[in-house]
């Protein structure tokens, strides 16, 4: 049976904003620049789950820009609207940039390959000549995701830890209600989406054996440690590779 | 597998760029530009504040990092700030934080305020700056803020040389007006002469808001009453597998004589 998932949005806890603060808000918002947030350009919608839970299936509202052509971030939310929470980020590196990383950080990272080519993956609003074009260079990348706000569950505040998230990698993973329901949603048929995407290539290497955790599950845990601040000065050139 | 107080395995140091990667070419930027078009963005376009402030490395104190925060309100008691290492647009986004006021922060339970941090100090010393925009305006938000707890979480720590988002995301706290919390006077002139402001005479003008009793069983700035900091490991687990979808035939029930 397909869990219940989190459809109902529960308010943040809290007064409604008060007239002096909103107009506090505004005049900032007029006055300053907000250089690296005008570089998102692009909204993206996928589903993740928790790296040691596939049954809990989050979807997920990606703001995205590039920090160059190899590179991408974004934050993300639980929803396209105005009063969205912001539940946590994803890096996209292109498959050249995750061969460099160390073998011990490639297990943080998923592949795109089959959510693009699936069709689950999209652009809301964007007519899909146009998504094709970028979504052809997704396939290609692999993602770092990290959520903060675990708003399937229920929970009115980000609480616990941060969980490091995957994305999909095969048929029968995604529960069908919650693609019906994103696909009624935005109007969009995966099926006809992954037709017009069988033209795409993956990932030219494959996807990397440490990638999407190395087929296993990942959690994150909470250790206290004492605080002193470190003897070693902190290192500041970077450290050569030879 | 990975810690944050790790330092993660070298990269190749390339060109030396952070992050690695070539310019975007022409054709995509205008691919970027007519989707962009196309698309309403209305989360990001409710940001409606760029704050800079310093934060420190839970995990490590003496690792101390200038903060942009560009924040969304989402209730008078709620909220949420996407932040950067710097306020240009070629800038890193380096994680996350969310602020509460007192009275949503005194709901939490003792284990979830240990990971949060206060306000108050921020605020009064001059830290907290809105580039731009002038102070009388901002009084009434300042002595909002100077009320409020936050959670932030680092995801890429460019201060170590991490020339991409590496290892598990850090837990950050705030400054503060003793030892360790203590923000280095040269990163704090490195701003002012930035943003042609100057902390000591913020902090004289904040010298009278209001800040919050400490009282209540608050566990927040953990650091200051224990000595002890966070680290997030990332370990193995067991996955939680989706059931297989199994169709289920109805058959009739056997009939009995």
């Amino acid at each position: 049976m397909d869990p219940i998932h989190a459809n109902v949005v529960k308010d943040v806890p809290g007064e409604k904003t008060k007239i002096g603060t909103s107009i506090v808000d505004t005049a900032a918002a007029t006055i300053q620049s907000f250089g690296p947030t005008k570089q998102i350009h692009q909204h993206l919608c996928a589903f993740h789950f928790y790296a040691d839970d596939m049954t809990r299936q989050v979807e997920a509202h990606h703001y995205c820009g590039h920090l160059n052509d190899e590179v991408r971030q974004c934050l993300i939310y639980d929803r396209p609207d105005a009063d969205a929470r912001l539940i946590g980020v994803e890096y996209l590196v292109t498959e050249e940039l995750f061969l460099t990383l160390p073998d011990e950080e490639k297990p943080l990272w998923h592949s795109h390959e089959y959510e693009v080519k699936s069709g689950v993956l999209f652009l809301p609003g964007v007519p899909g000549p146009v998504e094709r074009k970028d979504l052809e260079k997704v396939a290609k990348t692999y993602g770092k995701t990290i959520h903060f706000w675990q708003v399937d569950r229920g929970d009115e505040l980000p609480l616990g830890l941060p969980q490091v998230m995957m994305a999909l990698t095969r048929d029968g993973q995604l529960y069908p209600n919650l693609a019906k329901d994103v696909e009624s949603k935005y109007g969009v048929s995966f099926q006809k989406e992954r037709e017009n995407r069988a033209y795409m290539e993956g990932l030219a290497h494959g996807i990397h054996p440490k990638a999407n955790a190395a087929g296993v599950g990942l959690k994150t845990v909470l250790r206290e440690i004492d605080c002193k601040p470190s003897s070693d000065p902190p290192p500041s050139v970077p450290r050569v590779f030879v | 597998m990975a810690s944050s107080d790790k330092t993660p395995d070298s990269m190749p140091v390339g060109a030396g760029k952070v992050p690695p990667g070539k310019p975007m070419t022409v054709g995509d930027q205008v691919i970027d530009k007519s989707a962009q078009m196309l698309q309403t963005l209305k989360p990001i376009k409710q940001m409606s504040q760029h704050v800079c402030t310093f934060a420190v490395y839970g995990h490590d104190m003496s690792r101390q990092i200038e903060a942009h925060h560009y924040i969304t309100r989402l209730n008078q008691d709620f909220l949420q700030s996407a932040v950067y290492d710097s306020n240009e647009p070629s800038a890193n986004l380096i994680g996350v934080e969310y602020i509460v006021s007192d009275k949503i922060f005194d709901t939490l339970p003792p284990e979830e305020q240990k990971l949060w941090h206060s306000h108050d100090h921020e605020v009064t010393s001059g830290m907290w700056v809105c580039p731009g925009v002038p102070e009388r305006i901002q009084r009434t938000e300042f002595e909002n803020i100077a009320h409020t707890y936050g959670k932030f979480w680092c995801t890429w720590q460019v201060d170590r040389g991490d020339r991409l988002p590496l290892g598990a995301p850090a837990l950050m706290m705030s400054p503060q007006i003793a030892n360790m919390g203590v923000i280095k006077p040269e990163l704090v002139h490195v701003r002012d002469n930035k943003f042609k402001i100057s902390t000591e005479e913020l902090k004289k003008s904040r010298a009278n808001i209001p800040v919050s009793n400490p009282g209540n069983a608050r566990v927040a700035d953990y650091w200051m009453h224990t000595g002890k900091g966070f680290a997030i490991d990332i370990e193995h687990a067991e996955m939680k597998m989706k059931e297989p979808q199994v169709e289920i035939k109805m058959v009739e029930a056997p009939k009995f004589p």
